[in-house]
């Protein structure tokens, strides 16, 4: 189905990052995105900005978003076309499955693009991709229990109004779209729209597709505003434990091995088939180790506002076996190791003892104590193979060790 | 080399070459019964008595059998059979074994086996199957097969009532130095000889002692002997009960057994009321070397039924109260002027000073003012702190924890110091006669809350209920204005997600999908 880029920025784009209706229809095709690239001026619409402008303050103060692209129209197309595979309507479309293949191949390469460069660029695509995992669906349900018939995302047939009574139990819900089931085109395509957009995958690791590791947004780890807004976020997440640990369950197996990096190179080796690579190696993810100082000190941090909050002593108390949720819990544990990198949560506050006797105490001996007595409850309670893990593995990263 | 009878069970085993064993909760190989071999029928007594000690031995008696034994190889033995629990009760049989120097097997029907040790953690098990003959038990050690045949059985609770008692020292300064360790603190029974009975109670009447008793009439004797029962002695009636000849002191050790006292059973019979069988009470008497089994549980009378009243007095009943009038004796209630000082609990200042109170309320401590109470009367404005009414409620306790309240601090008008609670006399007067406090109160006919004061002595008292005492610090403070807060309104209104609305879809909404899939383009997009 055609349509102009005005009507798919008033209809689609605008609501989905303003709030209001946002009208699915039909699914878009790669000849739409010419069309529309006749009219590109439009992008440039001063409600368009500024309502992408809020969406970033959501994040950070005074986001520098860069203008919307043909890239960034692309991924509000492939959004699109995602909400149209959960349409309640599909089974009505005269047309035979391949048809709905090709949609989704369409679709899924809308929603391939190249990885954000700057922390900016990371932003704009989670400004999208956010609005899109916040959608809301109201729901028309008729009846109770196991019989009950639902209009998702429309209006009650009129032929259903007719008949039903105040008896039927006619009520609206209002649900969150995404985490309700979809159709399996659909949820490929989200997958495809989380690798899109890095940022996403650190704010909200529970959704992100398998693979996925937090060096991709490595950008956003070297911006300190942004870090804090990604930690707040996390904070504010009720399992904040889980949360950290999708964290750093995603980021220790993306360490680049040793082994690998040492191999020998396939274009000076021998030419035999059975020493070349099967396969060209897949994207490098950036492992400097500022990046990886960020993502742990993040991390760190995050163990640190939960002690601020009270929360922290309550929500360690039943250590999961989740290699991840072990490995975050580690990772306060060998901060003295990279302290140097990352910097401490108290550091640059005096010295408790020094505080006190020059007066100059601002209640933060009892947040060091807490903080230390934090710090001795993880001890007991996290596997020193953990600790000797992360010593192994992400310390010699960040530091350099003898 | 002697071939090994035995083999270490492993860990996790769970099949065994020996009918009768299975493993427990921590996978050590219990048979269904133990046997316990003991040299002789004295370590048999000291191994019943340690466990005694130890447990209840009501868990071993039921399933418990003694046999005296005969060892095909020479020599006797005593053999205790009885069922085992688990291995933790099993243990505690081998190490209480072990001190008495007998040895614990586990086993079943007439094959026993060596219980666990250092070496097999987890028990033993028979490297080969031993089938034993007739009636004969097989005992089986690491290098070695001992057969006992069984020559007589003994009656476990039998033998238990037939011990011997032991002699225990008693202490030199006599049994009422300390009861506590004789067992006689709170109850002592003593058997009194037919011929000393009705001395013995007029002496504990005399005594004043809580005492009852009932006779009894004992195998072998003529005439019933009594059976005294004293609830917590005092040192005297022991010392009495025990120096007598004649008369047995008796520590309970049971509900239904009592021993004598200066003697002991080699069994803790506290813990085994299973060899005591029935409702009868046994009487361990050490001096005679005698048990005595008194017929059906005992049935105490008090003493004051069992002594005999030699006394003639007799009270008079009063009949009838004189008709008299007590008008003479009434007096009237009236202030008189008095030296004693008083602690001052209120001030009446008069109306032309209540302006210089205002000046001094900016002085007293919040807890006396949120105590003080203010009344006003046309003489004047009473402030009254810290009354004992007042200290009863909330608003009075921070004064009476100050210990100084309004009435005492403000330097002005007339004091006035409490004769009663709630009742105010002006000071350096008092009430004439001085009756009681409370009868003061109940004489002026004052409520629970209410507050009398005597201003002058030849004004009348003033009543003043809890409605008419306004708080000093709300009748100080007038009302306070609040400035209404302004909100500020944002200009923007939060975002909000946006809501999904699904068109209804034509037959043909594919229309435009024609071709296949499309191949990667020149800058490497595609599928």
């Amino acid at each position: 189905m055609a349509r102009s880029l005005p009507e798919f920025l008033d209809e689609f784009v605008l609501p989905l990052l303003g709030g209001g209706p946002v009208m699915i229809d039909g699914p878009l095709r790669e000849k739409d995105l010419e069309l529309m690239l006749e009219h590109a001026q439009e992008l440039a619409r001063p409600e368009l900005r500024f309502l992408r402008l809020r969406r970033g303050q959501e994040l950070v103060a005074d986001p520098e978003l860069p203008d919307p692209d043909s890239d960034e129209l692309r991924l509000w197309m492939g959004l699109y076309n995602t909400l149209v595979f959960d349409h309640p309507d599909r089974h009505r479309v005269w047309s035979r499955t391949i048809v709905w293949r090709r949609v989704e191949g369409t679709t899924r390469s809308l929603l391939t693009l190249p990885a954000p460069t700057t922390c900016d660029g990371a932003l704009a695509r989670h400004v999208s991709v956010g609005a899109f995992f916040e959608l809301l669906r109201q729901d028309m349900v008729v009846g109770s229990g196991g019989s009950e018939l639902r209009a998702v995302g429309q209006e009650l047939p009129r032929r259903i109004l007719r008949v039903a009574g105040p008896g039927d139990g006619i009520r609206s819900e209002m649900v969150r779209w995404h985490e309700q089931g979809h159709a399996p085109e659909a949820q490929r395509a989200i997958e495809d729209a989380l690798r899109a957009s890095p940022l996403t995958c650190v704010l909200l690791p529970l959704a992100a597709p398998p693979g996925w590791s937090p060096l991709a947004a490595a950008e956003a780890f070297c911006d300190r505003a942004m870090v804090r807004a990604i930690c707040h976020r996390w904070a504010r997440h009720r399992d904040w434990v889980a949360v950290g640990g999708a964290v750093a369950g995603a980021l220790l197996p993306s360490l680049p091995n040793p082994g690998r990096a040492n191999a020998p190179n396939p274009a000076v080796a021998s030419p035999r088939a059975a020493e070349s690579p099967l396969a060209l190696p897949g994207a490098v993810l950036p492992t400097d180790p500022q990046v990886l100082a960020g993502v742990a000190g993040a991390l760190i941090h995050l163990h640190f506002l939960k002690v601020l909050e009270l929360d922290a002593r309550l929500g360690v108390a039943a250590v999961s076996r989740d290699p991840g949720v072990t490995a975050f819990l580690a990772l306060p544990l060998v901060l003295p190791f990279i302290e140097s990198a990352t910097g401490s949560p108290l550091g640059g506050l005096p010295e408790v003892a020094d505080a006190q006797r020059t007066g100059r105490d601002h209640g933060q001996a009892p947040i060091a104590r807490r903080w230390t007595e934090y710090l001795d409850h993880l001890q007991e309670l996290v596997p020193k193979s953990a600790v000797d893990n992360l010593l192994a593995s992400l310390v010699p990263r960040i530091v350099q060790t003898s | 080399m002697a071939h090994p009878l035995l083999e270490p069970v492993a860990a996790g085993q769970t099949r065994f070459r020996m009918q009768g064993l299975s493993p427990d909760a921590r996978g050590i190989a219990v048979g269904r019964e133990v046997l316990v071999t003991f040299p002789t029928i004295d370590w048999l007594i000291a191994f019943l008595g340690a466990y005694s000690d130890e447990s209840s031995l009501d868990d071993l008696l039921p399933t418990m059998t003694l046999e005296h034994a005969r060892r095909h190889e020479g020599g006797h033995a005593i053999l205790l059979r009885a069922a085992a629990a688990d291995g933790y009760a099993v243990d505690r049989l081998g190490r209480l074994a072990g001190a008495t120097r007998g040895l614990l097997f586990t086993g079943g029907g007439s094959v026993f086996l060596r219980w666990r040790g250092r070496e097999a953690p987890f028990g033993y098990d028979l490297v080969s199957l031993l089938s034993p003959s007739g009636e004969e038990v097989l005992v089986v050690d690491l290098d070695h097969v001992a057969s006992y045949t069984a020559i007589d059985r003994m009656d476990p609770v039998e033998l238990i009532q037939r011990l011997q008692l032991r002699r225990v020292p008693l202490p030199l300064s006599g049994v009422s130095s300390d009861p506590e360790r004789m067992g006689l603190k709170d109850l002592a029974l003593a058997l009194v000889a037919p011929g000393l009975a009705s001395r013995m109670l007029a002496h504990l009447w005399r005594l004043e002692a809580s005492f009852a008793g009932y006779y009894v009439q004992l195998e072998g004797d003529a005439r019933a002997s009594l059976l005294l029962r004293i609830r917590q002695p005092r040192g005297r009636v022991l010392d009495v009960l025990h120096g007598t000849p004649g008369v047995e002191l008796l520590a309970p050790v049971s509900a239904r057994a009592a021993v004598q006292v200066g003697y002991r059973h080699p069994i803790q019979l506290s813990s085994a009321s299973a060899c005591l069988p029935g409702e009868e009470m046994f009487l361990f008497r050490g001096h005679v070397g005698r048990v005595e089994r008194l017929p059906g549980p005992p049935r105490f009378i008090d003493g004051r039924h069992l002594v005999e009243a030699t006394g003639t007095a007799k009270l008079r009943e009063l009949g009838q109260l004189r008709e008299a009038d007590l008008a003479p004796l009434q007096v009237e209630l009236q202030v008189r002027p008095a030296q004693n000082p008083r602690e001052p609990r209120g001030t009446l200042i008069s109306w032309d000073q209540v302006g210089l109170l205002r000046h001094l309320v900016y002085l007293i401590p919040p807890s006396a003012l949120a105590a003080s109470r203010v009344v006003p009367l046309e003489e004047g404005l009473v402030v009254i702190t810290g009354s004992s009414i007042g200290a009863r409620s909330r608003a009075g306790m921070g004064a009476a924890a100050a210990g100084m309240g309004a009435g005492a601090i403000v330097p002005l008008g007339l004091r006035l110091g409490e004769v009663a609670p709630g009742v105010l006399v002006a000071d350096g007067h008092e009430l004439w006669p001085r009756v009681r406090p409370s009868l003061t109160r109940q004489l002026l006919g004052l409520g629970p809350e209410d507050h009398a004061l005597f201003l002058r002595p030849d004004a009348e008292p003033i009543r003043v209920t809890e409605q008419q005492l306004i708080p000093l610090d709300a009748a100080l403070i007038g009302r306070l204005q609040l400035h209404e807060t302004t909100t500020v309104v944002p200009d923007l209104p939060a975002l909000e997600p946006g809501e999904i609305h699904n068109r209804k879809l034509g037959r043909f909404a594919l229309w435009g999908f024609p071709r296949g899939p499309k191949g990667p383009t020149e800058d490497g997009r595609g599928q």
